[in-house]
C-alpha cells in the first residue's frame, strides 16, 4: 500500500511541474495583456515620458513577451519571484508571511464543513421516506443556496455585532505580539507557550471559517446521503443483516466505509474550490491573509504579487489534490497493486 | 419437532392499492436435518421466502396470515430483538451473489471477525484460530493467508466457500441457501453444492435450498416444493416429483430442459409468462390456467386446492391426471450444415493481453492460445468452458471488439485478423454480435424500433418509414407484436428483451451470429423459447452462429459441433454428440461429470480434483 501511495505521489509532482509551467505561462501572458504599465506606475505621477522609458528599460518590458518570461523563470526557479511594485519588498517572502493565515483559515473550514457534512447526510440519510425528509432536505437547499459571503455578513451582524461574542477583524487581537516561527499562529503559540493568543486566534477563527464551512456541507451532504442510499442496496449490507448485525453497527463498520469513498473524491475537488472561496472571506473579515494581500495587489496592479498568489493557489490545489488521491488509495483496497 | 413449518402464511404487498399475495397459502414442513428444495422461475416468489424467514421484507411487503415456526416459535410475532438474536447464530443463509456478498473495503479476516465476535467467540486470538479451522473445513488452503485478502482478491466460487463457512461457524438449525452456486461455473457449482451438502450432514442441519434448476434441486434435495406464482404448485419426496410429476407446471418445466443423455429431444416451450403482481391481482381460478397445455374449463373459475396424489406428495390441480399426457415436442427439423467450403476459418488465433501497470514490473497473460476451427454456412458451433477460459475473448476478436495477438480469422476468403477499416467493414457485413445482458445491451432510452434498425441508421438505409416497417416485420419474426417497436427496453420482460437483441442482429442479414452466453440468466421456459427461436431462425433464413455457453445441456441441444476450451486453448473439439457422449480430454470429462444427471437416482459424481483448483489458485482473472 505504502508503494502505491509514494509511486502516486511521485508520478502527481512530475505532472505537477508541467501544469505549474503552463498556469505560469499563462498567467504571464493574462497579465501583460492587461491594460496598465508597471514601469508607469512604480514612478511618481509627475515623471516624464523620457522618465517611464527609462524605467521601462531597467524593468525590461521593452524585451518581447517570450524573452521576458524567460528572465522571469530563470528568476523563478532560483526562488526569486521579483520584488512587489507597492511594498518594494520580495514578492516570495509577502507570499509566505501571509499563506499560513490562509491556510489555517481553509483547513479549520474544511473541518466545519466536513463535520456538517457528515452530521448532515447521516441525518437526512436516517430520516429518509418519512415525514421529516421534505422539512430537512429544504434545509439542504436554503444552505446550498446561500453564498458564503451572506453569512459572512449574518454572523458579523448578529455574533459579532448584535451579541458581541466573538471578535470579528484581523487574526489576533491587535495588543498582542507574537514572534514568527512557522508563520502558523495556532503553533506559533504553542512554540512560544503563550495559551491566551492561542485562544485569540481560535476566537477570531472562529465565524470566518463557520461563514466558508457552512457554505460547503449541503454539497457534501447531498452525496453522503446518496451514496448512504446507494451502498445500503448492496448484497453485503442485507447479508450483513442476515448474520444479525445490529443496525448501528451495520451503519458504522459497513455502510460508511463504502459511501465515505465518493464524499472523499467530492471533498477534494470541494477544497480546491473552498481555498479560492477564502479570498472572498478574509476581505469580509480584514484577515490578513493571501486573499487580502491579492486584493490589494489587483487594486494596484501590482503584477508580481498576482503572478505569484496565482501560482500559490495552483500548488496548494495540486497538493490537496495528491492527498486526496492517496487517502482514496489508502481507503479503496481494489486500487491497491497487489 | 419441525426446524421450519409454514402454515397458511401469506405475503402481500400494497403496490398498487389493493393489497395481492405474492406469496399465497404456503404450507410445509421441514424435520431437522432434511433438505428442502424450493424451485421456480423468477417472479414466482422464492426469495420471498428467505425475506419472511428473517422478516426483512421490502417496503410495502407483509404477512398478511398464517405463521412460520422456527423450532417451535413464529417467526412473524415474535420480537424483532429476539429475531436478531436467531439470525446468522440459529438461522444462516448463503447468498446468490458470493463476490457481492462480501464488504469490499474489510478484509475477509475482518469479516469473519465480526461475525466470530457476534457469536461470542471470546479472544482475538481465538477467534484467529477459529477462523482458520472454519476455512479449512471448507476445503480453503493457505487460509492463513486468504486473512489479510479482500473480497475482490478472490474467485467467485472462493467468496463462496468464505461465506458458506461462515453460516456454518455457529452450527445453525437452518440454513437458507438461495441460489447459491447460479453466479458459479459448473464445476465449481457442483463442488459447492457438495460442500453445503457435507456441512449440513455434520452438523444434522435443515437446509432451504431456493433454486431454478428442478435437476439439482431432485439431485440433493429431500422434498421439493414447486412455486408458481406464490402459490403452492406441487410439494412432495423430490424423487417422487421428479419422476412423476402431477402438476403441469412441474411437468412443462421439466419438458423445457434440455437433456444431457440419451437421445436429443424437443423442448417444451411455454407460452407468455408468469402472471405478475397487477394480473394475480384479480385472478380467480389457477394461476398456472392461461398458460398450462391440459388446460379445461374450470380452471378458470375455480382455485385449485392442494389435492394429495401419493405418499405425502400434494399437487394443487384439478385436474392433475392429465399431468403425464405433456409430452415433448418433436425435434424441429434441421438445417443441414453447408458442406461446401467453410464461411470461417480460424487458424492459430492468439491473445496476450499485457496486466500490471508501469514499465518493467507487467507480465503477459496469454488469454487465448492457438485456436483452430472452421465455421460452415448453416452450422452452430458451441464453445464451452469455464469463466476465464477464454471463451469469450475469442469472441470478441472474431466481431473485431478486441485485436488479435496472432493467427488469422478468414471470413468468406478474406484475412480480417488485420483489424483495419476495411476489414472492419467486411467483418460487419458478414457477422453481427449478441450479446450477453441484454439490459445492458439495450439503450433504455431508444425506442426498440430504432434499436432494432441500428445497423440501418449507421449504413444510412431506408426513411424513417422503411426503418420502422424493417422493424415490424423483424419483431414479428422473433415472435413480438409489432407495437413493440414504440416500446422502450425497459417495458419488456428479459425474455423479450433478449428477442430484440437478436432481432437487431438479424437486422443486417448476418451469415454469421456470435452469441456470447445469451439464455444464461434466462429462465428456464424462456430459455427454451429462445433456444426453438434461434432453430426456426436458421431453417427460415439461414445463417451460422457461434454459440458461446457455459451450459453443456443447452449447447448439446443447440449445436452441431462443440469446442471445449480450457485455459485459453482448445482440448477438446468435433460433433457434439461425439464429444459428449465420449469425452476423450481429462477436462471435458470433469465438465460433463460436474452437470448433475437427468436421471437422479443416479450417482452424481463430480471430480472434485478439477473444482478444488480453483481454490488452490485463486486466480479470479
Amino acid at each position: 500500500m505504502l508503494a502505491t501511495v509514494l509511486t502516486l505521489i511521485g508520478r502527481r509532482v512530475l505532472l505537477s511541474f508541467l501544469i505549474l509551467f503552463i498556469v505560469s505561462v499563462l498567467l504571464f501572458i493574462v497579465l501583460r495583456a492587461l491594460p496598465v504599465d508597471p514601469a508607469a506606475m512604480s514612478l511618481p505621477p509627475n515623471a516624464t515620458v523620457a522618465e517611464i522609458e527609462a524605467k521601462r528599460h531597467e524593468m525590461g518590458l521593452d524585451l518581447s513577451l517570450p524573452q521576458q518570461y524567460l528572465i522571469w523563470l530563470s528568476h523563478a526557479v532560483s526562488g526569486d519571484l521579483g520584488n512587489s511594485i507597492q511594498f518594494r519588498r520580495g514578492v516570495l517572502g509577502l507570499v509566505a508571511s501571509t499563506l499560513p493565515a490562509t491556510i489555517e483559515l481553509a483547513v479549520l473550514a474544511m473541518l466545519v464543513a466536513s463535520l456538517l457534512g457528515l452530521a448532515g447526510g447521516l441525518a437526512l440519510f436516517h430520516v429518509r421516506g418519512t415525514a421529516k425528509e421534505p422539512a430537512l432536505d429544504l434545509g439542504t437547499v436554503i444552505l446550498l443556496s446561500l453564498p458564503e459571503f451572506l453569512w459572512a455578513l449574518f454572523f458579523i451582524l448578529v455574533v459579532g455585532v448584535a451579541l458581541r461574542w466573538l471578535p470579528f477583524t484581523g487574526r489576533i487581537d491587535p495588543d498582542m505580539r507574537l514572534p514568527v516561527t512557522t508563520g502558523f499562529l495556532l503553533i506559533d503559540s504553542w512554540i512560544a507557550g503563550r495559551p491566551d493568543i492561542f485562544r485569540s486566534a481560535i476566537e477570531h477563527l472562529i465565524l470566518p471559517s463557520l461563514a466558508l464551512g457552512i457554505a460547503f456541507s449541503p454539497a457534501i451532504m447531498r452525496v453522503l446521503r446518496s451514496s448512504l442510499i446507494d451502498v445500503y442496496q448492496e448484497d453485503y449490507i442485507h447479508l450483513a443483516r442476515l448474520r444479525g448485525l445490529g443496525e448501528k453497527h451495520i451503519l458504522i463498520r459497513h455502510a460508511l466505509k463504502n459511501a465515505i469513498l465518493p464524499t472523499l473524491s467530492l471533498m477534494g475537488v470541494q477544497f480546491g474550490f473552498l481555498f479560492g472561496g477564502t479570498l472572498l472571506v478574509e476581505l469580509i473579515f480584514s484577515y490578513p491573509g493571501l486573499g487580502n494581500l491579492m486584493v490589494d495587489a489587483v487594486r494596484n496592479a501590482d503584477l508580481p504579487i498576482i503572478q505569484a498568489v496565482g501560482l500559490t493557489y495552483c500548488i496548494v490545489v495540486l497538493s490537496i489534490n495528491t492527498i486526496v488521491d492517496s487517502l482514496y488509495v489508502i481507503l479503496n483496497p481494489k486500487l491497491r497493486l497487489r | 419437532m419441525d426446524t421450519l413449518a409454514a402454515r397458511k402464511l401469506s405475503v402481500s404487498a400494497a403496490l398498487a392499492g389493493r393489497p395481492v399475495n405474492v406469496i399465497d397459502n404456503l404450507d410445509f414442513t421441514l424435520a431437522p436435518g432434511r433438505i428442502l428444495g424450493i424451485v421456480g422461475e423468477s417472479g414466482a416468489g422464492k426469495s420471498m421466502i428467505g425475506r419472511t424467514i428473517a422478516q426483512l421484507l421490502p417496503p410495502l411487503f407483509s404477512v398478511s396470515q398464517g405463521e412460520l415456526m422456527f423450532d417451535g416459535q413464529d417467526l412473524v410475532t415474535m420480537a424483532a430483538e429476539d429475531r436478531r438474536e436467531l439470525l446468522g447464530r440459529d438461522i444462516a443463509f448463503v447468498p446468490q451473489e458470493p463476490m457481492s456478498g462480501l464488504n469490499p473495503v474489510l478484509t475477509i479476516g475482518r469479516q469473519i471477525d465480526e461475525h466470530l465476535a457476534r457469536l461470542k467467540v471470546g479472544g482475538r486470538r481465538a477467534r484467529f484460530d477459529r477462523a482458520i479451522e472454519m476455512l479449512e473445513a471448507v476445503h480453503l488452503p493457505r487460509a492463513r493467508e486468504l486473512l489479510s485478502k479482500y473480497p475482490h482478491q478472490l474467485s467467485g466460487g472462493m467468496c463462496q466457500r468464505v461465506l458458506i463457512a461462515m453460516a456454518f461457524a455457529s452450527r445453525p438449525k437452518l440454513l437458507v441457501a438461495d441460489e447459491p452456486t447460479t453466479a458459479l461455473d459448473v464445476t465449481i457449482q457442483a463442488r459447492i453444492v457438495q460442500l453445503i451438502a457435507e456441512m449440513q450432514r455434520q452438523d444434522g442441519t435443515s437446509v432451504v435450498f431456493i433454486t431454478h434448476d428442478l435437476r439439482l434441486a431432485a439431485q440433493i434435495c429431500d422434498e421439493i416444493l414447486v412455486l408458481y406464482a406464490g402459490r403452492v404448485a406441487e410439494y412432495g419426496p423430490a424423487r417422487e416429483i421428479f419422476a412423476r410429476p402431477r402438476h403441469p407446471y412441474t411437468r412443462c418445466l421439466q419438458l423445457a430442459n434440455p437433456v444431457m443423455s440419451g437421445a436429443r429431444r424437443g423442448l417444451f416451450t411455454l407460452p407468455e409468462r408468469m402472471p405478475g403482481l397487477a394480473a394475480l391481482s384479480g385472478l380467480t381460478g389457477c394461476a398456472f390456467a392461461s398458460r398450462c397445455p391440459v388446460v379445461k374449463d374450470d380452471c378458470r373459475s375455480v382455485a385449485p386446492p392442494p389435492v394429495e396424489v401419493g405418499p405425502a406428495h400434494r399437487a394443487a390441480c384439478l385436474h392433475s391426471e392429465l399431468t403425464a399426457t405433456i409430452a415433448a415436442p418433436d425435434l424441429p427439423a434441421e438445417a443441414e450444415p453447408s458442406a461446401a467450403a467453410p464461411l470461417l476459418t480460424v487458424n492459430n488465433l492468439g491473445k496476450t493481453f499485457r496486466v500490471g501497470r508501469g514499465f518493467f514490473r507487467h507480465e503477459s497473460v496469454e488469454a487465448v492460445k492457438n485456436v483452430n476451427f472452421d465455421l460452415a454456412d448453416n452450422e452452430f458451433v458451441g464453445i464451452v468452458g469455464e469463466s476465464g477460459s477464454g471463451k469469450s475473448t475469442v469472441a470478441r476478436m472474431l466481431c473485431g471488439l478486441e485485436t488479435t495477438t496472432s493467427g488469422t480469422v478468414a471470413l468468406a476468403g478474406r484475412d480480417v485478423s488485420a483489424g483495419d477499416a476495411a476489414a472492419r467493414r467486411h467483418l460487419r457485413a458478414y457477422a453481427q454480435m449478441v450479446f450477453q445482458d441484454p439490459q445492458s445491451a439495450l439503450n433504455p432510452r431508444r425506442r426498440v424500433g430504432s434499436i432494432v434498425t441500428q445497423s440501418m441508421e449507421a449504413t444510412g438505409t431506408g426513411d424513417r418509414a422503411a426503418r420502422l416497417a424493417r422493424a415490424q416485420a423483424l419483431l414479428s419474426e422473433i415472435g413480438l407484436p409489432p407495437e413493440a417497436a414504440l416500446r422502450f427496453p425497459p417495458q419488456l420482460s428479459g425474455g423479450q428483451r433478449q428477442r430484440v437483441n437478436i432481432a437487431r442482429a438479424l437486422c443486417a442479414e448476418p451469415r454469421i451470429l456470435i452469441a456470447d452466453e445469451i439464455v444464461s440468466g434466462l429462465d428456464v421456459s424462456v430459455q427454451a423459447q429462445l433456444l426453438n427461436l434461434l432453430l426456426r431462425l436458421r431453417r427460415q433464413r439461414g445463417f451460422a452462429m457461434l454459440f458461446i455457453s457455459h451450459d453443456l445441456s443447452v449447447v448439446r441441444y443447440l449445436c452441431d459441433k462443440v469446442l471445449v476450451m480450457y485455459r485459453g486453448e482448445v482440448v477438446e473439439s468435433g460433433p457434439t454428440a461425439e464429444v459428449f457422449d465420449n469425452p476423450q480430454h481429462a477436462y471435458t470429462k470433469a465438465l460433463l461429470a460436474a452437470v448433475p444427471p437427468d436421471d437422479p437416482s443416479s450417482a452424481w459424481s463430480p471430480s472434485t480434483e478439477a473444482s478444488d483448483r480453483d481454490a488452490a489458485t485463486g486466480n479470479p482473472l
